[in-house]
């Protein structure tokens, strides 16, 4: 069939081809005024929720550089207590080489037994040092202080993070990573004498009764034990340092992910500027130039040329 | 044999009117150019019966015909059925996916993903805020509200797109039930009976014309132009019976061979459709029944909702280890933060063990973007996405099909005011020269009759 073109054809041709054009340039308008190459998810299916699972990840990975940053205060908290335990311990000890010589008499003992007794208080003291509220030797008992003041040595706390079998104070640091940051006071100061442990609280409260009776050799025994005891402190401490060590690591890799996730989500979801204003441009020029033929198609005619 | 000497102003006479009528034609060509569905028509010529001179009439002895000028046959009007079928076709395709299209698209606009506002957003800061009470070992007031803040925010969100969702779905039914309303005393029914009405009207017309022989063109334009309208709502199967009158029927795109008739002869037999909606028609009806139809697309996305609020509400009190979320049925529409916390967040129990325990809050926020809620959440909106995507590509093949079609009907029937207008010229000319072979005639009638005879007067 030869081609016929007739008026209503070239009419509708016309206005199907400046639809179309103008119907691009609707979108490259969109895009470039919110910057965004997806808007919808028709825009594209699967972008668009590639997009949304970035979106999930990134505020994720914000969330636990909070937690971290928390678990941070938790443990330099814990840092300060047992560090605030330490130096009283040492100054204890300190006093406790000074009155375990023979030279030493009964008066200058009954002294430093005194001076011993304030040491338990400020070293009871440093024990409840509390973050955001919460005791940090307290284990899960975050409420209750872990020593209180005068002659009860008991730990009002629990075993929690400590004994494995109970959640002790967990932090999210990364997907699926959970982190026990908490040091129990128990491990630390123990329940004094009457549960006989061999701990901070019972070895000092022994040295008091001691110093009292003028014990020479007993308080040497009691400075050996003490040292025991000098030297958990410092373990306990290097594995709180060793916590503060992996949340600093912890940090900076989830600002790493952060930074890569907003990266990706960028290059997926936001329109290329440069490239959306470009094709803008020539979409708009082939507008215009179709503008211009329609208009010359549409007004011509044989009439224009018979007499 | 003699021939008459006004054999020949008769057979001018017959020209300049032969001519006339193909003005006549082409004006009303003109005038028409722009009439939807009109299709041009030609004054179909042929020669005159001749003049027949018996044998001995003329010299040599045999017989002969004199032509005598020209007749117009019939006005017929230019048109291809088969084209006709063909746009039909894809008309119905069009308006199939124009309106799934349309319907989907508006449930895309619910849930305004992916931005700040979808549901996307509100389980981020929903898994957030469990996060942040995992973090209070003491003094967990105000993390506790907001964990109760942000869960209402979300079942609020999940409740507003479902409702939404149930809203378009409930539209775009009616818009289909609208479509194919029956009529009934009081009441032309709707678009699909209104169309039904017409042509059956036109075919009593025509069946009148018709069986006293003449053609009807315009009439036939006019139930032309209807049948490509009614292509829009549904696949259209049209029989036509030998007294003029055209059978209208849809018929059904999967059960092959059922039909439902929309006219019959001079009767408009459109009954609305079968019992249950149990049919497809495609076209329009079709596209809008698909989408809103029991266990249609819509159906099936406020069915994919409730899923995901049902794994959620699961989840998240499995995690919480108690009744965080309450939900009903459907779930996405009943789902809300257990009302005892909502009056008293403070009841918020965060952990199993003593007062610093936050192991519960910690398991509900490490559910965040898991395989329960985030992952099927986000395949349901790209699936939503690729629906709509695949509509709005269809529907934009069906319209360049339509237009290909359109275009190649409008070849062979449209109206090319060039064309017309070089008709124009043409036909002017051959009446005006008609005209002249008349006057030729006459200037020999008038030496034979006024000058013949007159010597020497």
């Amino acid at each position: 069939m030869s081609t016929r073109i007739t008026t209503s054809m070239v009419q509708r041709n016309v206005l199907a081809d400046l639809n179309s054009v103008s119907g691009k340039l609707t979108r490259l308008q969109m895009k470039s005024a919110s910057g965004k190459e997806i808007s919808r998810p028709s825009d594209d299916p699967f972008h668009a929720s590639q997009a949304m699972a970035m979106r999930q990840s990134l505020e994720a990975t914000r969330q636990h550089q909070r937690n971290v940053q928390d678990a941070q205060g938790w443990a330099d908290m814990t840092e300060d207590a047992l560090d605030d335990i330490t130096s009283n311990a040492s100054l204890a000890r300190d006093l406790l080489v000074q009155a375990s010589t023979d030279s030493a008499d009964p008066t200058s003992r009954k002294s430093i037994a005194a001076e011993m007794e304030q040491l338990i208080e400020a070293i009871k003291q440093g024990a409840s040092k509390s973050y955001r509220g919460s005791y940090v030797l307290s284990g899960a008992e975050t409420t209750s202080r872990p020593y209180a003041g005068g002659a009860d040595d008991t730990y009002h706390g629990d075993e929690a993070g400590f004994d494995p079998t109970l959640p002790g104070i967990v932090r999210e640091i990364g997907p699926g990573v959970t982190m026990t940051i908490n040091t129990v006071g128990r491990d630390v100061l123990g329940d004094g004498q009457t549960a006989n442990d061999n701990k901070l609280l019972h070895v000092l409260r022994d040295a008091v009764d001691h110093l009292n009776a003028g014990d020479g050799p007993s308080l040497r025994a009691d400075l050996s034990r003490l040292d025991t005891n000098l030297d958990h402190i410092l373990e306990v401490r290097a594995a709180n340092g060793a916590r503060a060590q992996r949340l600093e690591t912890a940090l900076s890799r989830l600002q790493q992910t952060e930074e890569s996730t907003l990266g990706q989500l960028s290059e997926t979801e936001d329109a290329d500027i440069a490239k959306t204003l470009i094709e803008l441009n020539s979409q708009t020029a082939a507008y215009q130039a179709a503008l211009r033929a329609g208009a010359n198609l549409v007004q011509s005619s044989l009439m224009d040329f018979l007499r | 044999m003699a021939i008459s000497s006004f054999f020949g102003l008769q057979t001018s006479l017959r020209g300049l009117l032969a001519q006339q009528r193909l003005l006549d034609t082409t004006g009303h060509n003109i005038a028409n150019a722009s009439t939807k569905g009109y299709s041009r028509q030609e004054a179909t010529l042929v020669a005159a019966p001749a003049l027949e001179i018996p044998s001995g009439g003329i010299a040599g002895g045999s017989g002969a015909h004199l032509g005598a000028g020209v007749d117009v046959q019939a006005f017929r009007r230019i048109r291809d059925q088969f084209v006709d079928l063909q746009y039909r076709g894809q008309n119905t395709n069009l308006g199939e996916w124009a309106a799934r299209a349309g319907s989907l698209e508006r449930a895309e606009g619910a849930l305004s993903e992916p931005g700040e506002n979808g549901i996307n957003q509100q389980l981020t800061e929903f898994w957030n805020a469990w996060s942040d009470l995992s973090n209070a070992n003491a003094d967990r007031g105000a993390a506790a509200r907001n964990v109760v803040e942000k869960g209402i925010t979300l079942a609020d969100s999940l409740k507003q797109v479902r409702a939404q969702i149930d809203m378009v779905k409930g539209q775009t039914y009616a818009e289909y039930a609208d479509l194919a309303r029956p009529a009934a005393p009081g009441d032309t029914g709707g678009e699909v009976a209104q169309i039904a009405q017409s042509i059956a009207e036109l075919n009593d017309t025509i069946k009148r014309y018709i069986t006293t022989g003449d053609i009807p063109n315009d009439l036939l334009d006019q139930r032309d132009q209807l049948l490509d309208n009614l292509s829009e709502f549904g696949q259209v199967s049209v029989d036509a019976q030998a007294d003029g009158t055209i059978n209208v029927s849809f018929v059904d795109k999967v059960a092959s061979g059922t039909t439902y008739p929309v006219v019959t002869g001079t009767t408009a037999s459109w009954a609305g459709p079968p019992a249950g909606d149990a049919w497809s028609p495609g076209g329009r009806l079709g596209g809008l029944l698909d989408a809103s139809k029991p266990g249609g697309t819509l159906d099936g996305y406020l069915a994919s909702l409730d899923t995901i609020a049902g794994n959620l509400v699961t989840a998240v009190n499995t995690a919480y280890n108690g009744t965080f979320f309450t939900v009903g049925v459907p779930a996405a529409g009943t789902i809300d933060v257990s009302a005892a916390l909502q009056a008293n967040p403070l009841a918020l129990d965060a952990g199993s063990g003593a007062s610093g325990t936050t192991d519960y809050a910690l398991a509900v926020a490490q559910l965040r973007d898991g395989a329960t809620v985030d992952q099927p959440y986000r395949a349901f909106v790209a699936q939503v996405g690729s629906n709509v995507r695949e509509a709005i590509r269809q529907e934009s093949n069906a319209q360049v099909l339509t237009d290909a079609v359109e275009n190649r009907r409008q070849s062979v029937s449209g109206v090319s005011l060039d064309e017309e207008m070089s008709n124009l010229v043409r036909f002017q000319r051959a009446y005006q020269a008609s005209a002249r072979a008349m006057s030729t005639l006459d200037e020999m009638l008038d030496v034979l009759i006024n000058r013949t005879g007159r010597v020497g007067l």
